[in-house]
């Protein structure tokens, strides 16, 4: 608050006493008073109203500043009248108790609000589990049929699960501390299981997948590193080009290891590779092909996020994506 | 026989589970009622048993330790529940191994089979495989027959492997495929056709130069 504002805000106030001391003054003067005793006594007043608004300026402003520290500090705002520092006078008693009323209110609103999201979070999660069973049965179902058909429609089912899989993680991402469970895994078994949870679209892609020195192993969590890479391998498959190899290898950096997923698919227009991560994001290829979410890799990132996991692309158009996963080393797993 | 004991709540599945066992050449005892597990468990005396964990009334879990008092058999945790947390329970629990729904036929199969092998005590299934003339060692990884040896190179070995399981009968270029996928051989179509070549090149050397006929349009037969 400047001088200013308090002054234009005490405005009237201010013109009330200028007026009664210029009706005093007057009939002062009409009542016989001499002009230099009135002048004396008009120059002994005036030190006391400058007194007065200084003091009542300084008094607001540093209440003003107190208060806004407090919000300042607050972790979550709307609490703030529940923590303010007890109220001066009855109308900022008042005012503050309107204050509270709206506070509890909000609070109410929000809780209520976290409730119905933790009630959706926990329905998608079990819907997931719930049309798993179904799929399990198809699968087994699919046995029975010959060859191609038995083909067709386990890739199919496959990619039903794929989406029931993506909606499961884009659930628990939310509070993904629930769910995550850090241990010592092998890179060839993330891969082995990233691979063979998407087989069929990788056979029917004609896709080959090579594998180099993933003998080594890394903190992390399995299932949410199988998730991660298998987006991945579905990416490669789904924008690929000619005779589409993927290559999966680790690399060694310092206490870190690194997978490396390679294809020589079609490639990410140059522009478009930084906004890949973000949610709904589908670029002219994921545009031209169809069928693209633009989840996928929104959910690798906030997933890689949590496990501390590092998620480099680089890509050039016609040659092919090579996604690097960094992840950490043991003694830098200081989160969960 | 090897006797396996279902416990799922879901009848699809359940039935087709113990279809797809008895074509296995397993005998499936289906639990229907799930009031008293592990009497009927402890009657039936299993091998092995597939459990769920999300069942009607008592969970997996608690089942699996209420059984471990009757029932020596192996149990296999399968579940739609994915939670790294629920693994660690179920193999803590006694739990010999532990499958995440929905499961490829072939992994649920290999999973069973491997622990079977295991709790039997039975040696690894046997390294030599005889078909068509010719005798192939999967751990040293060469064939032979009688106009000599050669050796061969992984992909070649599980094509061969694949193709001596099935002697006799024609195994379609797909199947090939996935059964390399398998054995963690992820190639393409392109792939087999070289390595195919090169598989020929060897058996002719050893004197069968004919041993694998291509059957036009519908694949190979050994």
């Amino acid at each position: 608050m400047t001088l200013r504002e308090f002054l234009s805000d005490q405005l009237s106030r201010i013109a009330l006493q200028l007026f009664c001391v210029g009706l005093a003054a007057l009939f002062l003067f009409v009542t016989g008073t001499q002009p230099d005793v009135l002048a004396l006594l008009l120059l002994a007043l005036l030190p006391v109203f400058v007194t007065v608004y200084a003091a009542g300026f300084l008094r607001q402003r540093a209440r003003l500043r107190e208060l806004e520290a407090i919000l300042n500090a607050l972790n979550r705002k709307y609490l703030f009248a529940e923590c303010a520092p007890p109220p001066k006078g009855i109308y900022e008693r008042r005012l503050f108790e309107l204050s509270r009323r709206a506070g509890r209110a909000m609070t109410g609103a929000v809780s209520d609000a976290q409730a119905s999201q933790r009630e959706y979070r926990e329905y998608v999660e079990q819907w997931v589990h719930e049309i798993k069973a179904p799929i399990t049965a198809a699968r087994l179902i699919c046995r029975d049929l010959d060859g191609e058909t038995r083909r067709k429609l386990t890739a199919e089912l496959a990619q039903v699960e794929a989406h029931a899989e993506r909606a499961l993680f884009y659930a628990r991402v939310g509070s993904p501390e629930q769910d995550c469970l850090l241990r010592l895994v092998k890179l060839e078994k993330i891969a082995a299981q990233a691979i063979e949870n998407h087989r069929s679209l990788l056979i029917q892609s004609g896709v080959r997948v090579e594998t180099q020195g993933l003998d080594c192993s890394v903190y992390t969590d399995e299932k949410w590193s199988v998730f991660i890479l298998g987006q991945l391998l579905q990416n490669a498959a789904r924008y690929r080009g000619p005779e589409p190899v993927i290559t999966l290898s680790a690399k060694l950096l310092g206490k870190q290891t690194q997978l490396v997923v390679h294809d020589n698919g079609i490639g990410i227009p140059a522009h478009e590779l930084p906004r890949v991560f973000d949610r709904g994001f589908t670029g002219s290829n994921g545009r031209n092909r169809g069928g693209a979410t633009g989840m996928g890799l929104y959910l690798c990132k906030k997933l890689a996020s949590f496990l501390d996991l590092d998620l480099h692309m680089v890509s050039q158009e016609g040659e092919g994506t090579t996604v690097t996963l960094t992840f950490p080393a043991k003694e830098n797993l200081t989160k969960l | 026989m090897q006797k396996i004991m279902i416990i799922e709540d879901d009848p699809a599945i359940r039935e087709e589970l113990a279809l797809l066992l008895e074509n296995e050449g397993y005998t499936p005892l289906v639990i229907t009622e799930f009031t008293d597990v592990p009497n009927q468990a402890a009657q039936g005396h299993p091998d092995l048993i597939l459990l769920d964990i999300g069942l009607p009334g008592k969970d997996g879990f608690s089942l699996c330790a209420a059984m471990r008092k009757a029932v020596s058999a192996p149990v296999i945790f399968v579940t739609s529940r994915d939670a790294g947390v629920d693994e660690v329970r179920a193999l803590s629990l006694g739990g010999d191994d532990y499958i995440t729904k929905p499961y490829s036929v072939p992994v649920l199969l290999a999973r069973i089979k491997a622990v079977l092998r295991r709790s039997s005590g039975e040696p690894e299934a046997s390294d030599l495989l005889d078909a068509g003339g010719l005798r192939l060692s999967l751990t040293k990884g060469s064939v032979s027959a009688d106009g000599g040896t050669a050796e061969l190179t992984r992909n070649e070995l599980q094509i061969l492997a694949c193709l001596m399981t099935h002697a006799g009968k024609i195994v379609s270029r797909a199947d090939l495929i996935d059964a390399l996928w398998d054995n963690q051989i992820y190639i393409d179509d392109n792939t087999l056709s070289v390595n195919m070549t090169r598989l020929r090149g060897k058996l002719a050397e050893i004197g069968l130069p004919d041993a694998i006929k291509t059957r036009r349009g519908m694949g190979y037969q050994l």
